[in-house]
């Protein structure tokens, strides 16, 4: 029988109604919120009202810094509702820390976006993960512009992201496919031109990097996004491939996107 | 011997991504007047080192009996150990010399079994890339670990402990390690033999920085850097305490390394019972002087021994074997002495 995306998902709830990374792992925030979206699982969502904290992040604490990365994520899966305002509001609130451009690796200073942890510096996925969140629930959100600046800043030379640098020490730096795919998920409608090297850097790259399914589950998440019909059939078919060949080896944030992106209609698909 | 290594100090925030930034920074002088900065009943002063360091042409060949050359030299123990073997895969290219080569791990793999070990897992958290299964697949990691039946565990996905640090180089405290770093045996340290362009070299001692997850510390392991790279090298070698190191020198990575470096074509393997004496020989092969890289030298008071006089040294002269690695670039904010 083939393997199936929701389903393999499906199989890391635990008793307390959230998602693991893997099985027989507690619950963690990340596999929770794309369960939630994916599975629209009511469950999922308890789970992640209870966890949610008082000021409306979903945060943990790393020594002296709080990792708040994942509360763009946790607003969209919650629904509409005081929780996610709480969110929202949380996450409107914040910023990553303003660093100075040098010719080590050379920035907009202008452009802050969202980092991994409060006091640490922007980087392409929280931020993308941000302004996902922003467009779609609060998109006169000055954190819109903002986010859209950051990216335009970290776009690799050519088009797409990787996590964040593009140059360093006179080195263009690459993009990645999982990283420009969640880039462009967040993007959708915010600046055509910007839209349009990501994509076609997307539409390159996919088949180079199709081994994984974090990259294609993405992929297939932008192309649907944008639109790109044609693009989307065939990295769905690759990824049903993957997934049935390999079960994404279990790991629940890579089964999460992936049945975000199989299914009937994900967030932010026009 | 000098290089501009040598002209770095201990910077905190200075890459921590996005910009460099020197100002606000605490450097060597400020923490040498606070020592000790590590927990002295745990940390006894480094003893005698046993490092071997053997020659390998290519990754073809008998590579797993050099490979148990080199443990035995060195007098490895594994007898009914579960050893966890800790590659560099921060990221794949195939157009350079990044990660540690899975045959290489592989041969290990193989000759730990040999050594009588009860187990052997190969693990890694990417730094870069969060896609893991895509760079161990298109690394070839995937199939070599498959070919010699030893599973692969992402250590950015793992499950997690708090641990408290036993050492003080950065203001964290505890650090969240994944249980099958902390519950094994034996952990062994297998870098490629590279330069770093913040660090100076990336040997054991940084190769550890792949133990911490991303879901954490970010990818990059951006924390990490605001608390000092090299700051935090020594805190995660303290907690994590390698067993054994082994360093990929077959190929190693010269220039603008990690990432961005050439190939250089060393043929050797540096076997090692410490990994601050690993990585104080594997430099000194790079043709960099390790008393001149601070978080070796530092490392030397603590975690292992950086001392060549303090090391029983077997296999091939280092000193016959030595390479001038061109040094990584230096940005604006590094050069800062």
């Amino acid at each position: 029988m083939p393997q199936d995306a929701p389903q393999l998902l499906a199989s890391l709830r635990n008793a307390d109604g959230g998602f693991g990374l893997g099985m027989g792992q507690p619950s963690e925030m990340e596999p929770t919120a794309l369960a939630a979206l994916a599975l629209d699982d009511v469950g999922a969502r308890g789970w992640l009202a209870e966890h949610q904290r008082e000021d409306g992040s979903f945060s943990f604490g790393v020594g002296p810094y709080v990792n708040d990365s994942m509360t763009g994520l946790g607003a969209l899966a919650l629904g509409p509702g005081q929780e996610r305002e709480r969110a929202l509001d949380r996450l409107e609130s914040t910023r990553a820390r303003h660093v100075d451009s040098t010719s080590a690796i050379p920035i907009d200073e202008s452009a802050v976006g969202w980092g991994w942890a409060k006091g640490t510096t922007s980087w392409v996925e929280p931020t993308a993960t941000a302004l996902w969140a922003l467009r779609l629930t609060r998109p006169s959100s000055e954190g819109v512009k903002d986010a859209v600046a950051l990216l335009r800043d970290r776009e690799s030379v050519g088009g797409g992201w990787n996590y964040g640098n593009r140059v360093v020490l006179g080195e263009e730096l690459p993009p990645f496919v999982q990283t420009t795919g969640i880039a462009l998920v967040g993007l959708f409608g915010m600046d055509p031109d910007l839209e349009e090297r990501g994509l076609d850097t997307l539409s390159r790259l996919w088949r180079v990097e199709s081994a994984g399914g974090l990259s294609l589950s993405t992929t297939l998440a932008a192309f649907r996004v944008h639109g790109w019909r044609q693009e989307a059939r065939s990295v769905r078919t690759a990824l049903e491939r993957l997934v049935d060949r390999t079960r994404l080896l279990g790991e629940g944030v890579a089964l999460g996107w992936a049945a975000l992106a199989l299914s009937d209609r994900p967030p932010g698909e026009d | 011997m000098s290089h501009p290594f040598g002209r770095r100090a201990f910077l905190r925030g200075a890459v921590a991504g996005g910009a460099v930034a020197v100002a606000g920074g605490v450097g060597l002088r400020a923490l040498l007047r606070e020592r000790p900065r590590w927990d002295e009943a745990t940390f006894r002063p480094p003893g005698e080192a046993h490092v071997a360091v053997l020659t390998a042409s290519s990754y073809e060949g008998s590579l797993e009996e050099t490979v148990l050359d080199g443990l035995l030299a060195i007098g490895a123990d594994a007898r009914g150990a579960n050893v966890l073997l800790k590659p560099n895969l921060v990221e794949f290219d195939p157009s350079t010399a990044i990660n540690t080569e899975p045959r290489l791990i592989a041969a290990t793999v193989l000759a730990f079994r040999r050594l009588g070990a009860a187990s052997v897992v190969v693990a890694e958290g990417p730094g870069h890339r969060r896609d893991v299964q895509d760079v161990i697949t298109r690394s070839g990691l995937a199939e070599a670990v498959a070919h010699v039946d030893a599973p692969f565990i992402d250590l950015n996905a793992a499950p997690l402990r708090r641990v408290a640090l036993r050492s003080r180089y950065t203001d964290l405290k505890e650090l969240w390690l994944p249980t099958p770093v902390l519950e094994a045996d034996v952990v062994v340290s297998m870098p490629k033999m590279k330069t770093h362009h913040w660090a100076g070299v990336t040997l054991s001692l940084k190769n550890l920085f792949g133990t911490l997850p991303g879901r954490v510390y970010g990818w990059p392991k951006n924390i990490l850097h605001w608390e000092g790279i090299e700051q935090s090298i020594l805190d995660i070698a303290g907690a994590v305490r390698p067993s054994y190191a082994i360093i990929d020198g077959i190929v190693g990575m010269e220039g603008n390394g990690p990432i961005s470096g050439e190939p250089v074509e060393m043929g050797i393997l540096v076997f090692a019972d410490d990994p601050v004496a690993a990585d104080a020989i594997g430099s000194s092969l790079m043709g960099f002087d390790p008393e001149r890289i601070p978080y070796i030298s530092e490392a030397g008071l603590f975690l292992g021994q950086a001392d060549r006089d303090q090391m029983e040294q077997r296999g091939e002269d280092p000193d016959g074997l030595t390479r001038s690695f061109a040094p990584p670039p230096l940005g604006d904010g590094v050069t800062a002495a």
